[in-house]
């Protein structure tokens, strides 16, 4: 006779990222992917950060070695060039409104210690119609975190820059006592919507990402974010 | 950006908020404050200006501007007097061959009768931000600098020869540098990219990054040329990283500043110059300027505040925010015409215009409210579906998901500056990860009271082909067991999993050290449209939120097992043994005991029952030794003498 096996046990990356598509599918937010290695075009200069700006300072960028003459591509530094993507197709089969959002890993090129790491992962996420404000952005990641850690969670925005939002804005998270950095958002940057080829005088828009790890970090109370990539069960069989 | 608040102040007649509530204005209206120092009866707030502001805001005068923005206190009136007349009448000849990278130079030529010691007052203002005092004449540049936002240089007007141009560099033309590194001089190589202040005989400079030694200023100084001018960012951004020569300078160069501001520059740096040194002289001041910089003006639709905002802000609220950042607003019909300031870079569309006003106004006062429901919605995708429909169907069977790094030794992809030698390419493939991970496991398997380790990882791999989604899975059986190998668990399962996702795997299982593993391309192929492939996230398993679970750490530091085997009589029952066990122990090892006991045998043996019982011992701040294991086990085995049961 077989032995009937236990359950095994998901990542906890994968348990928030589940989570998180349950919470925006239920809000009409379909899940998009695109690639980890990236062009530039892609991953800085359809998101406006040009070539020789000092935006390009914000992400400690992993450069693959190309053959001269070919494109140069990097190790994405962020889920936002699949918005670029994703607009792309849309302008080709027909713009129309649409929400998604995209989880996938990104890569830093920095020094790792207990709460940076090299890889990690994002939730990117995107609506776009012909008008989109604030207040909605607000509603929806109120709405997220709301799901994700609780109904008394309060979340605030603070004046940010993203090169790809305007306004851009830093949202904080109001979790047991404590206001907490969670990600970035704002509305899509006309100028993204240009380099996607849609008509950014009829699209509007909203963008937000976050980081998958701190949540994860933050809801199961690990304290390393290396921990998560050391493929130990001592952690992951916890859950 | 480093702010004085003593240095701020001299901007306003009314007392400035204390620091703490300053910062706190900033976080919600303008930037982030990353720290607040109190030095010497001076507060300095450390402001971290992001590039979209860095135009206007890398300087004392632009933050002065947010205050009145948002606290709506008044500027001082001609805070700084006008510059010197000129008393001389000797000036430099200037020329620009390259009017895109350089659009205003201006020069003046002075005399001083010596350059002095820095003043203290000099010191404590320049001491406050971080920045080192040097003399009279290099410190008023800077003060300058940090005070309004125009870098500015001074030559040696003695060591000048001829004509002062600003030109692109020669190929491999050479300038030694005016600050030494550690006593010696410094030559770097320029190419055609750069761009130099030069005179008859070659570099002087190397435009907005750094001067040259040639014509420095030293202490024997008595004429000076001092330089105020506007080069293009972009390639002062490329020299300065190239050369590696990043100073307080270039960063406001490369942020991009306007020309209008030069001449503000050489008016407060000669007026400071003045001021310190008395008995100073100047001449008239020369003014390259080819194309006048144009005041931009945006024509914006009050109407879209609150569209884009969400929040009805009353339209006077909003104009008065405008002109309290210094901008004209004229309405034409519905039209607001908005004038900009010069150095308000930043601005080129209307919705920077939104920010400007939604950031002042307050994004508290935004409410929540969700998007409506779209009538089509966007197909999910399918790998990612597929992906999450096997991970399910794996831990079903047993297995756990592991994670692990993208950057390896080797691979075809090699990353350009690597953090490490061992993560210098990209993964091929996930199998020799997944073959650390199972072993580093099977030391743990007693803590995990696993007999298999059971794991799998689906991620991406980038072989020379491209970018591919790979599953690896692995089994180790640790426990031998009748008619069960690592092979023959894994070739179960991949039966099971290629008729429950309804897709062969398409690999053979590899055996290495008794490990099974096997490797496959899942990235979705032709035919993806079979119902495994175009589930709803709602059919993936959500029974594994762990709703409140929490992480309980774990040590880091070697455990130890131990076994034991006694023979009681028949009619022992097991849990009694255990409590036997369990008491002892939690006397003598207390949280030194991790796991167990957990009984792994028994049997009967004529009238005596046989029981077989594992514990784990660890710490969590040190390496265990064996002996204060045997220790606690000698406790235990008096234990089990004093019951009458007999230690096998």
């Amino acid at each position: 006779m077989k032995e009937e096996s236990p359950r095994g046990h998901l990542h906890p990356i994968t348990t928030i990222i589940r989570e998180v598509a349950f919470i925006f599918d239920k809000l009409g937010f379909s899940v998009v992917s695109g690639p980890e290695l990236e062009t530039e075009f892609h991953n800085f200069d359809a998101l406006n950060v040009p070539p020789d700006h000092p935006a390009r300072d914000m992400q400690d960028t992993f450069w693959i070695k190309t053959k001269p003459g070919e494109e140069k591509k990097v190790l994405r530094t962020h889920t936002s060039p699949v918005q670029v993507r994703f607009m792309e197709r849309i302008a080709k089969e027909g713009p129309k409104p649409f929400k998604i959002v995209v989880p996938g890993k990104v890569y830093r090129n920095e020094a790792t210690d207990a709460t940076h790491e090299a890889q990690f992962y994002q939730v990117e996420g995107l609506y776009v119609n012909e008008r989109v404000s604030m207040a909605e952005l607000k509603g929806v990641l109120e709405h997220m975190m709301k799901k994700l850690f609780g109904d008394d969670v309060e979340i605030r925005f603070r004046p940010s820059f993203f090169p790809f939002t305007e306004p851009s804005v830093e949202v904080d998270m109001r979790w047991n006592g404590k206001w907490l950095e969670m990600g970035g958002a704002g509305l899509v940057n006309p100028k993204v919507f240009e380099a996607a080829g849609l008509d950014s005088k009829k699209w509007q828009g909203f963008a937000f990402g976050f980081g998958v790890d701190r949540i994860a970090m933050l809801k199961f109370g690990y304290d390393d974010v290396r921990l998560g990539y050391t493929g130990d069960l001592r952690l992951i069989n916890q859950f | 950006m480093k702010i004085s608040l003593n240095w701020l102040q001299t901007y306003f007649e009314t007392p400035l908020p204390k620091a703490e509530a300053l910062a706190d204005i900033f976080n919600f209206h303008a930037f982030e404050v990353e720290s607040v120092e109190e030095i010497d009866g001076d507060s300095v707030l450390d402001v971290k200006v992001l590039p979209d502001r860095a135009h206007y805001a890398l300087s004392h005068r632009g933050i002065s501007r947010e205050v009145v923005a948002i606290t709506r206190q008044v500027l001082k009136p001609d805070r700084i007097s006008n510059g010197p007349e000129s008393t001389l009448s000797k000036k430099p000849e200037v020329q620009i061959e390259d009017t895109f990278f350089c659009k205003r130079y201006m020069a003046r030529y002075a005399e001083v009768t010596e350059i002095t010691k820095p003043n203290p007052h000099a010191q404590v203002m320049l001491g406050a931000i971080g920045q080192r005092s040097i003399n009279t004449i290099v410190d008023a540049t800077n003060i300058v600098m940090f005070d309004m936002g125009q870098p500015l240089h001074i030559f040696d007007a003695d060591k000048v020869v001829g004509t002062i141009v600003v030109r692109a560099a020669k190929e491999g033309e050479k300038i030694v540098l005016l600050d030494s590194v550690a006593g010696a001089d410094r030559e770097v190589s320029l190419t055609s990219t750069d761009h130099v202040i030069s005179d008859d005989d070659g570099p002087i400079a190397i435009a907005g990054v750094k001067g040259g030694k040639r014509a420095g200023v030293t202490d024997k100084t008595k004429n000076l040329i001092i330089e105020s001018a506007n080069f293009d960012s972009t390639s002062v951004r490329r020299t300065s990283t190239r050369l590696n020569l990043r100073s307080e300078s270039s960063k406001r160069y490369e942020n991009e500043i306007t020309p209008e501001f030069t001449a503000s520059g050489m008016n407060d740096v000669c007026a400071l110059i003045a001021h310190n040194i008395s008995e100073s002289r100047f001449g008239p001041v020369v003014d390259v300027y080819p194309i006048k910089a144009e005041q931009k003006i945006i024509d914006f639709d009050p109407k879209y505040i609150e569209e884009r905002l969400g929040v009805s802000v009353p339209l006077a609220d909003a104009r008065d925010i405008l002109m309290r950042l210094d901008m004209g607003v004229s309405e034409e019909g519905s039209i607001w015409k908005i004038t900009l300031p010069f150095d308000r870079l930043d601005i080129t569309s209307p919705v920077d215009i939104i920010e400007e006003i939604g950031r002042i106004y307050g994004y508290d006062k935004i409410h929540s409210v969700l998007p409506p429901v779209l009538k089509d919605t966007v197909p999910m995708d399918k790998t990612f579906y597929w992906v999450e429909h096997l991970k399910d169907i794996l831990v079903t069977l047993g297995f756990s998901e592991v994670q692990t790094y993208t950057l390896v030794p080797k691979g075809y992809y090699e990353v350009s500056y690597p953090l490490a030698s061992d993560k210098s390419a990209l993964r091929e493939n996930l199998s020799p990860r997944i073959i650390e991970v199972i072993t580093a496991n099977m030391h743990n398997a007693d803590i995990l009271g696993v007999e298999t380790v059971k794991i799998f990882e689906i991620g991406k791999v980038f072989p020379k082909s491209g970018e591919k989604v790979s599953i690896a899975i692995g089994v180790l059986q640790i426990k031998k067991k009748k008619g069960m190998t690592s092979e023959s668990v894994l070739k179960e399962v991949i039966a099971q999993l290629e008729k429950m996702s309804g897709a062969p795997l398409g690999t053979s299982i590899d055996v290495r050290n008794g490990i099974a593993l096997i490797e496959a391309d899942i990235s979705m192929r032709e035919g993806g449209d079979t119902p495994e492939f175009n589930g709803k996230i709602s059919e993936l398993d959500s029974g594994l939120f762990s709703k409140g679970k929490r992480y309980a750490p774990f040590s880091r530091y070697p455990f130890i097992a131990r076994d034991i085997a006694l023979f009681a009589s028949a009619g022992t029952n097991e849990e009694t043994v255990r409590g036997v066990v369990q008491t002892s122990l939690e006397k003598s090892a207390g949280k030194l005991l991790i796991k167990g006991p957990d009984c792994f045998d028994r049997f009967e043996k004529g009238d005596k029952k046989s029981f077989a019982f594992r514990m784990i011992f660890q710490a969590f701040d040190r390496t265990l030794s064996d002996e204060e294991v045997n220790s606690f086990m000698k406790t235990l085995y008096e234990a089990i003498k004093e019951r009458g049961w007999e230690v096998r």
